[in-house]
């Protein structure tokens, strides 16, 4: 389902002093697993999850998301590849702030290419699924931060993606609830068989993934003294 | 969701900045629109009523003061003309039509046009049966009878048989002498014809000599001096003609001056020069001036757009997260710019021609002119093409950004 190889990529402004780069020789995940992706700050797991969201292209390798090579699409077939395979969440849930719950759902199905007539339709169905059929048309900033991370969980799930993005999900959220947000992203990618990738800092979370993968040492700074090669399975 | 609902819901979501942006570009608009038409108005209203006539003879003085008092029923007449004049101009075979007018009272500030009944024979423009219809009544036979133009019998309320007395002068002073021995009856309601002949009372030649003649034998009376022996040379206040051909004007022109002691003007020569020399800079001026608002206006709009666009970076690169292609999220940002362009341009409309609705009657009121408000001449649609453009230009321009920003940075942007 997801395969990168021989992977390199610059990080930051060489103009500006910040040079780093992310180099990744292997890293492979299966259609149904649950990954969860550890190590910290600035090691390069957003960076890895980019990669495989086609947000950033490799300057070499190979990254073959759900069978395409990303570097060889252009990028409005990225933007296809993402809305039709990838459902992404985020550690800040980016809702867009004037629509309601279902209309931000909505608008990621509109988006990914759906029928108009269905999308509401799914949408109501996948807020109901994430507990969330009484706030529909409740906007952002009338939610707690828990519903809005399940609105962001909904809207990432409603497209059918055949892979779960999850970067930091539950750093916004305090333990109880980062912790239901946690086990509600495990349900609803087991559901229907997707992977799942999670990046976390919470080392009781990502026990509880069934595979674990440290990216520590992914991204080397310009005179780092360590250059750390990992390879994964 | 469609991409102009989101445009639309964007836009309300901060709909103070994006009213105070529409009412920018809505205010410059309504300035163009607003002195576009009042000044395609005031040309075609000028023209039409200075059609009406070929010449127009008169008194010594300005041929432009002679064509306003006569034509267009404003200003001081120039003087009088020797009514012989008038019968030798009827029989002139060059001539198709001619009337003598004598004015000297007002009723309500309307004044009071003495002429003879075949005045109402002036034939239509394009030679298609006769200008002046009645709406009711008919054509006076007394010479105390008067026909009404339609916009007096609307503002005084006079109907077919009422009675009223004419005030001495042009215009309603207070204190104005009545002349209370003569009454006015009316026998007929033209129908409007949108020249300044709705403003008038229209009576007969005879009515007005008799009154001025009774008041001047009263006042010499008064004064204890003489009477005139004989009957004096009747006079008119002006002569209106319409010739067989217009190319006669110039020569008929130059004729009546040589004859004459009075001037011979032609209407559409000296209402043109009129327009040039006076309302055409000043309309020039206020055009300038309503573009500089525009043009403000639409710096306002991109820069609110600019603002919006950066503003909600964050939700641009949440978009594209989601699959949005960057053709889909600058066409967001476009389609927000063109709605408010497009909002702005509309309330302008509305406000422009509104306005000059409103302003239509006291137009109508202070110089005759009728002006069609809702009219849209050509000048005007090329004017409101020009501020789209330069609308939707402002509006490409953050879209064009937004096209090219890549969403990785964006996207760890907070609310």
């Amino acid at each position: 389902m997801i395969r990168l190889r021989d992977v390199r990529l610059s990080l930051g402004d060489p103009a500006h002093g910040s040079c780093a780069r992310f180099q990744l020789p292997s890293f492979e995940v299966d259609q149904g697993e649950a990954v969860a992706l550890t190590g910290p700050s600035g090691c390069g797991k957003s960076t890895l999850i980019n990669l495989i969201a086609g947000l950033r292209r490799p300057e070499e390798g190979e990254v073959n998301v759900a069978g395409a090579d990303l570097g060889v699409l252009r990028p409005s077939q990225l933007d296809r590849h993402r809305g039709a395979h990838c459902g992404m969440v985020f550690q800040t849930f980016h809702l867009l702030a004037p629509f309601t719950a279902v209309e931000n759902v909505a608008i990621g199905l509109r988006i990914g290419g759906m029928r108009k007539v269905a999308i509401r339709e799914r949408a109501r169905e996948v807020l109901e699924r994430v507990g969330l059929g009484h706030r529909l048309n409740a906007r952002p900033d009338q939610l707690s931060v828990g519903e809005r991370q399940r609105v962001s969980i909904a809207r990432a799930v409603a497209g059918k993606a055949s892979i779960l993005l999850a970067d930091e999900p539950t750093g916004s959220l305090d333990p109880q609830t980062g912790r239901d947000v946690f086990f509600l992203l495990r349900e609803v990618a087991a559901e229907e068989g997707r992977c799942l990738l999670l990046v976390t800092h919470d080392s009781a979370l990502a026990s509880d993934m069934p595979r674990r993968f440290d990216c520590s040492g992914l991204v080397q700074r310009s005179g780092d003294p360590q250059r750390k090669e990992k390879v994964a399975r | 969701m469609s991409l102009i609902a989101m445009a639309w819901r964007y836009l309300m979501f901060r709909w103070l900045v994006s009213l105070l942006t529409a009412s920018s570009i809505a205010l410059g608009v309504a300035l163009i629109c607003g002195v576009v038409a009042l000044r395609h108005e005031a040309e075609s209203a000028l023209s039409r009523d200075a059609g009406l006539y070929d010449l127009v003879v008169g008194g010594k003085g300005s041929p432009l003061q002679l064509v306003l008092s006569s034509v267009y029923h404003l200003d001081s007449p120039t003087g009088n003309i020797d009514f012989t004049e008038y019968e030798r101009l009827r029989r002139d075979s060059r001539v198709l039509w001619a009337a003598p007018i004598a004015l000297g009272d007002n009723y309500a500030g309307y004044r009071i046009v003495g002429t003879e009944a075949h005045f109402f024979d002036l034939p239509g423009r394009e030679g298609n049966g006769r200008f002046f219809e009645l709406a009711r009544g008919g054509i006076y036979k007394d010479p105390f009878e008067v026909v009404l133009g339609s916009y007096v019998a609307n503002a005084t309320g006079l109907e077919i048989g009422d009675t009223f007395f004419g005030t001495h002068g042009l215009v309603d002073l207070p204190g104005a002498e009545v002349h209370q021995d003569f009454p006015y009856k009316v026998s007929g309601i033209l129908a409007p014809t949108g020249t300044a002949q709705d403003r008038a009372i229209f009576g007969s030649l005879a009515s007005v000599w008799e009154i001025h003649e009774t008041e001047e034998r009263i006042h010499s009376a008064i004064q204890g001096s003489a009477l005139l022996g004989s009957r004096r040379e009747r006079q008119a206040t002006a002569i209106l003609i319409r010739l067989k051909a217009p190319g006669l004007r110039l020569w008929m022109a130059d004729e009546i001056r040589k004859r004459t002691e009075g001037i011979a003007a032609i209407p559409i020569n000296e209402i043109m020069r009129f327009q040039r020399g006076i309302i055409d800079p000043v309309q020039r001026a206020l055009l300038v001036i309503a573009s500089a608002v525009v043009a403000v206006s639409c710096l306002s709009c991109l820069l609110t757009l600019h603002q919006a666009a950066e503003r909600r970076r964050r939700d641009i690169a949440i978009l594209r997260s989601l699959g949005g292609s960057r053709l889909e999220v600058a066409s967001l940002v476009f389609l927000e710019g063109v709605i408010l362009t497009g909002g702005g341009v509309a309330l302008g409309l509305a406000l422009g021609h509104g306005g000059l609705a409103l302003a239509a009657g006291p137009i109508r009121d202070a110089t005759g002119l009728v002006v069609q408000s809702w009219r849209m001449p050509t000048s005007e649609l090329l004017a409101l093409g020009a501020i789209a453009f330069c609308g939707s230009v402002a509006s490409l321009l953050p879209a064009i950004s937004c096209y090219r920003r890549t969403p990785i940075e964006d996207l760890h942007l907070t609310e």
